[in-house]
């Protein structure tokens, strides 16, 4: 498991994070980056000795300041399920490219012969871009589909 | 002799880092720069005049520029240690 996954999954939930110049701050994740910039709502801040306090709405962080984050323990079970539910999706889309039964795998080919059809460069970026997890890449196919209907509604 | 750290993955690794602390965990995860995920850690904290305080901590990333030594610890001779009787200086920070 990465380091960068976790945090991710850490979104939304309540967090320490110390920086290198000994200074905490408490808030929960909005986002991060993978330089591990993040951006951090209903923030105290605690000065390096502990004894001075500052409330503020957001801060955000530069990466590289960082020391550690403490993160809530269930989090490390949830990105087990992302990781399963990406595997998943993955196999399934195996199968797809397999081919053969199934009218869902047959749709799904369509959709694909119909996207190589059309603008090669711009669907190879668009592959590219989307690669990153199985969800994003159904989502942009589908709605390469929805263009394309558009296209010919037209 | 691990060459890699993956062969320290779900074992029990001691982490100095650069301001001199020590953090004790399962390792979950790590990457190219050395973040390190750390489950159910806890910080040893030393004096020269008490025992070996244990701090849990829980659930930690961190950051790969703050580490300085990763080792892995051997559980059965750790669970022999009687740390309210071993005294020891704290570790000072890297310097640079």
């Amino acid at each position: 498991m990465l380091p960068l996954s976790l945090l991710k999954a850490a979104q939304s939930h309540p967090m320490l994070v110390e920086l290198k110049n000994g200074e905490t701050y408490n808030g929960h994740l909005v986002s991060c980056d993978s330089w591990m910039n993040i951006n951090l709502r209903d923030v105290i801040c605690t000065s390096k000795d502990g004894d001075r306090f500052w409330r503020m709405p957001e801060c955000y962080i530069r990466g590289s300041t960082i020391k550690y984050l403490r993160i809530p323990d269930e989090v490390i079970d949830m990105v087990k399920e992302d990781a399963l539910a990406k595997v998943r999706n993955r196999t399934e889309m195996n199968k797809g490219r397999a081919g053969g039964g199934g009218q869902g795998n047959v749709q799904n080919q369509n959709q694909r012969n119909r996207g190589g059809n059309r603008n090669n460069s711009n669907n190879r970026n668009m592959q590219g871009s989307a690669s990153a997890s199985g969800g994003v890449r159904q989502f942009s196919q589908n709605n390469r589909s929805a263009m394309q209907q558009n296209k010919l509604g037209k | 002799m691990a060459s890699t750290l993956e062969q320290y993955i779900n074992h029990t690794v001691s982490i100095i880092t650069a301001d001199g602390r020590n953090f004790i965990g399962t390792l979950k995860g790590f990457d190219q720069t050395i973040n390190i995920i750390l489950d159910e850690s806890h910080e040893r904290v030393f004096s020269t005049t008490s025992g070996i305080e244990q701090i849990v901590l829980g659930l930690h990333i961190i950051r790969g520029d703050n580490i300085a030594v990763i080792g892995q610890i051997d559980e059965t001779i750790d669970s022999r240690l009687d740390f309210a009787n071993i005294r020891g200086e704290p570790l000072g920070p890297v310097v640079h």
